[in-house]
């Protein structure tokens, strides 16, 4: 009997891959996409399956080995988030071209919102730009069947595909009914063909009028493949109105028709929006006198509508053109487009009173912050004390919250506050101006990024601080594995890759590996190292900040200070503005700073920071 | 049946996850159909964690505003913020402290128009006392499933934790519950 389980979306489409007997599963760790693999990791240990799985480097590192895989007639998958897919952009472009063997499926998880990323970009354009065919789910039912179809899809026509589930798909929990797996492996074999996977220009222009006439085979399978678009247009009528609806937005449009009992309006949906249905959209279309286009995140199906007079979307500015698109947004556009088609509307959303009594509270907005016992708090609180002046470049983590302690200027993408450092160098030194800049990365965008912005900035001469805040985890992202760490992503044991020695490899003369939690010594080495690279033999200073997270290792962390704040303390509010710690709170009984015994860490190194000493240790626990 | 939506919301760190986990597995345990999304990534750094829940035969992961039959706040101030969601004669259950000025007096107002009841439980202090300060959580749901008994009774929801709780932390779990249960014997709480 078919056992139902609740499982996060991002768990529903490892089932799809395992079903699909996928035997080599990469990815870069990055919300809303992280929990793909360990999901897939614990579905394969149950079912004693021999999957490779690994952790990639980054996430172009990670479609290339998958690429691999896939042309050894495997099936292979490769999981990131939508901005990981630049990354790993320039191996789609080419993959697309050469084509695959084995099946290869891209599941790349858009954000719209955006909640965790830096962009709203949508993945579906990058499907367009590649020439590759891209599934989008509404559901995490509909994103394991799919990733099933995206299999043989990418096998019976030798393309990649992309599976394109929004955050939606990927953070719901959904009830999940599934029987035994049963997946037949596939042994590996390469049949040499250098006119194919090495080809040159000359055979490239070939290969793109191969996967042209393949594209053009799936758009037609697209117009019939009913189980993902489809509509309920009663033929020969006409209709005053229609919905084209795709991913998440169908989801909603599914259940508002529902709860409304307006099953009559004619929907289309939309599952593989490209290569696009358009017979299926034009006999939508001419059935239709206007339709309302509603897709995450972008207008690509707006865009490939032929006959856009008729067309109400974000162009028409019937949609908004940024932001996710959440239930009560669509039904209250919905409800404005019946109106304005001469339509009954949906029901008034009785929800403005209560918009305006919360917004009238004026509640604490509390803003994410590191945690308590946070070794990058205190690297912050270093620099910051050593290095005042300094243009302060960051990079993608946890450590972006610095921000909140004044200490972190820019974060542009993976690996930025090297390459970005060492171009504030240029620019100032270009004008004979000594600026001085701390750079700030994670260990594990590090390993993803770094190191070819930090040959570049030894090679160039560049001259800045480059702090690397090494907490032995990739925690942002839920405390994945780094290359630095020996463990691999099933738990297996891994050869250790050393930061220390990957930045000498670098070219960097000056190393030193320091503990966080002593800021004194730490705003020690941060002023030595500032004297360095104004030396005329001088150059880049590399700090490796080194103290495990702690949510990561817990009470392998943490010193277990207990501190207490005596009537030392003044009020004059130093630790709550340049400390930050959660932990630390105003008390208006008190009349004072208290410490929040819930949530403190016993980390202790709030000891350093009161000017005034009022914070003492009052027992060793 | 008809769609039951349920929002449950809190600050990161006090278990919202934990607690969405235990509801949503007692309702496919009793057969309901289960969706439901959660907040991930930087928003559980400390900030407003939201989590959706819905029973019943629907596709979309989220609640709409307007829409929610139950609102669960792990934080007063967090159940206020989500004030938009419940719906006319909906069901608020909310860990408080506050005695008196509870709830505060627009919401009061505001609720009694729409026909809402509004419940407040000291969750953290009877986890506190009950030795897990962290578990708030669960007292606030046993409260809550012995106040309602529908969609899922008290004892059925106290099954489903004893089933997923991790060994260890089963027992503290179970008596936290419980005395979310006894609470609801006792007239207004809080």
């Amino acid at each position: 009997m078919a056992k139902e389980e609740i499982l996060l979306g991002n768990g529903a489409i490892a089932l799809g891959l395992v079903e699909a007997g996928c035997q080599v599963v990469t990815s870069y760790p990055g919300t809303p996409s992280s929990e793909i693999l360990p999901e897939l990791i614990r579905m394969a240990k149950a079912e004693k399956l021999n999957t490779y799985v690994e952790w990639s480097t980054n996430e172009k590192v990670a479609l290339d080995n998958a690429f691999a895989a896939a042309i050894t007639g495997k099936r292979a998958a490769c999981c990131m988030k939508q901005v990981g897919l630049n990354v790993a952009a320039d191996s789609l472009m080419s993959a697309a071209y050469m084509g695959t063997v084995g099946g290869l499926v891209i599941i790349s998880c858009d954000d719209p919102g955006p909640h965790s990323s830096q962009t709203e970009q949508d993945t579906r354009f990058m499907a367009r730009l590649a020439k590759v065919p891209v599934l989008d789910p509404s559901t995490p039912q509909e994103a394991r069947e799919m990733a099933v179809t995206a299999f043989g899809l990418s096998e019976e026509f030798g393309i990649p595909v992309i599976l394109r589930p929004a955050i939606r798909v990927c953070h719901a929990r959904q009830a999940i009914a599934f029987e035994k797996i049963e997946t037949e492996g596939r042994k590996a074999s390469f049949k040499k063909d250098p006119g194919r996977w090495a080809a040159t220009p000359r055979f490239r222009l070939i290969l793109h009028g191969e996967l042209n006439r393949k594209l053009s085979k799936i758009a037609e399978r697209f117009e019939s493949l009913s189980r993902y678009n489809f509509h309920n247009l009663e033929p020969g009528k006409e209709y005053p109105f229609g919905i084209i609806a795709a991913g998440v937005p169908y989801s909603v449009v599914h259940d508002l028709l529902r709860e409304e009992r307006r099953k009559e309006l004619p929907v289309l949906k939309i599952g593989t929006p490209y290569p696009f249905p358009e017979k299926l959209a034009t006999e939508f279309m001419s059935a239709c006198k206007r339709v309302l286009v509603l897709e995450e995140t972008d207008t690509l199906i707006e865009y490939l509508l032929r006959d856009r007079q008729k067309v109400l979307g974000r162009l028409s500015g019937h949609v908004p053109a940024q932001g996710e698109l959440v239930p009560e947004v669509l039904h209250k556009l919905i409800s404005g487009a019946l109106v304005e088609a001469g339509l009954e509307p949906v029901r008034d959303l009785d929800d403005l009173e209560a918009s305006e009594i919360v917004k009238g509270l004026q509640l604490p907005v509390r803003k994410p912050t590191l945690c308590p016992g946070c070794p990058h708090r205190p690297a912050f609180f270093s620099i910051r004390k050593a290095r005042p002046k300094a243009i302060f470049t960051s990079d993608i983590g946890c450590y972006t919250l610095g921000l909140n302690l004044g200490v972190v200027d820019t974060c542009l993408d993976m690996g930025s506050a090297i390459t970005m450092a060492s171009g504030f160098y240029h620019s100032f030194a270009q004008d004979k101006i000594d600026q001085p800049i701390v750079a700030t990365i994670g260990d594990s965008t590090f390993f993803h990024s770094g190191t070819a912005g930090l040959i570049n900035s030894v090679y160039n001469g560049a001259r800045f601080i480059l702090v690397i805040l090494d907490n032995l985890t990739t925690a942002m992202t839920g405390m994945q594995p780094t290359p630095a760490l020996g463990i691999r992503a099933d738990g297996s044991p891994g050869k250790p890759v050393s930061l220390e020695r990957v930045v000498a490899g670098c070219g960097v003369d000056y190393i030193e590996v320091l503990d966080p939690y002593d800021t004194k010594a730490m705003t020690e080495s941060l002023k030595k190292a500032a004297e360095y690279i104004r030396e005329p033999e001088g150059g880049i200073a590399v700090l490796i900040a080194r103290h495990p997270c702690l949510i990561a290792y817990r009470d392998e962390a943490v010193p277990r200070k207990r501190v207490t704040i005596t009537d030392k303390c003044v009020q004059c509010n130093f630790c709550l503005e340049r400390f930050e710690c959660p932990a630390l709170y105003h008390d208006q009984a008190l009349g004072r700073t208290a410490i929040d015994r819930q949530i403190c860490s016993d980390c202790g190194v709030c000891l350093q920071i009161c000017p005034k000493g009022a914070i003492e240790e009052v027992e060793a626990l | 049946m008809d769609t039951v939506n349920i929002v449950l919301c809190g600050l990161g760190g006090q278990g919202i996850l934990f607690m969405t986990k235990v509801l949503a597995q007692a309702g496919l345990d009793k057969g309901y159909k289960v969706i439901g999304a959660e907040t991930h990534g930087m928003a559980q750094r400390g900030g407003s964690v939201v989590s959706h829940l819905r029973f019943g035969e629907v596709e979309s992961s989220l609640v709409k505003t307007d829409s929610a039959l139950f609102l669960l706040a792990l934080e007063e101030n967090e159940g206020y913020r989500n004030l938009p969601f419940v719906s006319r004669g909906g069901r608020m259950y909310v860990n408080t402290e506050t005695r008196d000025d509870f709830p505060i007096g627009r919401v009061r107002d505001y609720l009694e128009k729409k026909g809402i009841l509004c419940r407040g439980l000291p969750a953290t202090r009877i986890a506190q006392e009950l030795g897990a300060p962290l578990s708030s959580n669960l007292a606030l749901l046993g409260f809550f499933a012995a106040m309602e008994g529908d969609p899922i009774r008290a004892g059925e929801m106290r099954s489903t934790l004893e089933r997923i709780s991790p060994g260890k932390f089963q027992e503290a779990n179970l008596r936290i519950f419980d005395a979310g249960v006894e609470r609801a014997g006792e007239g207004n709480p809080a």
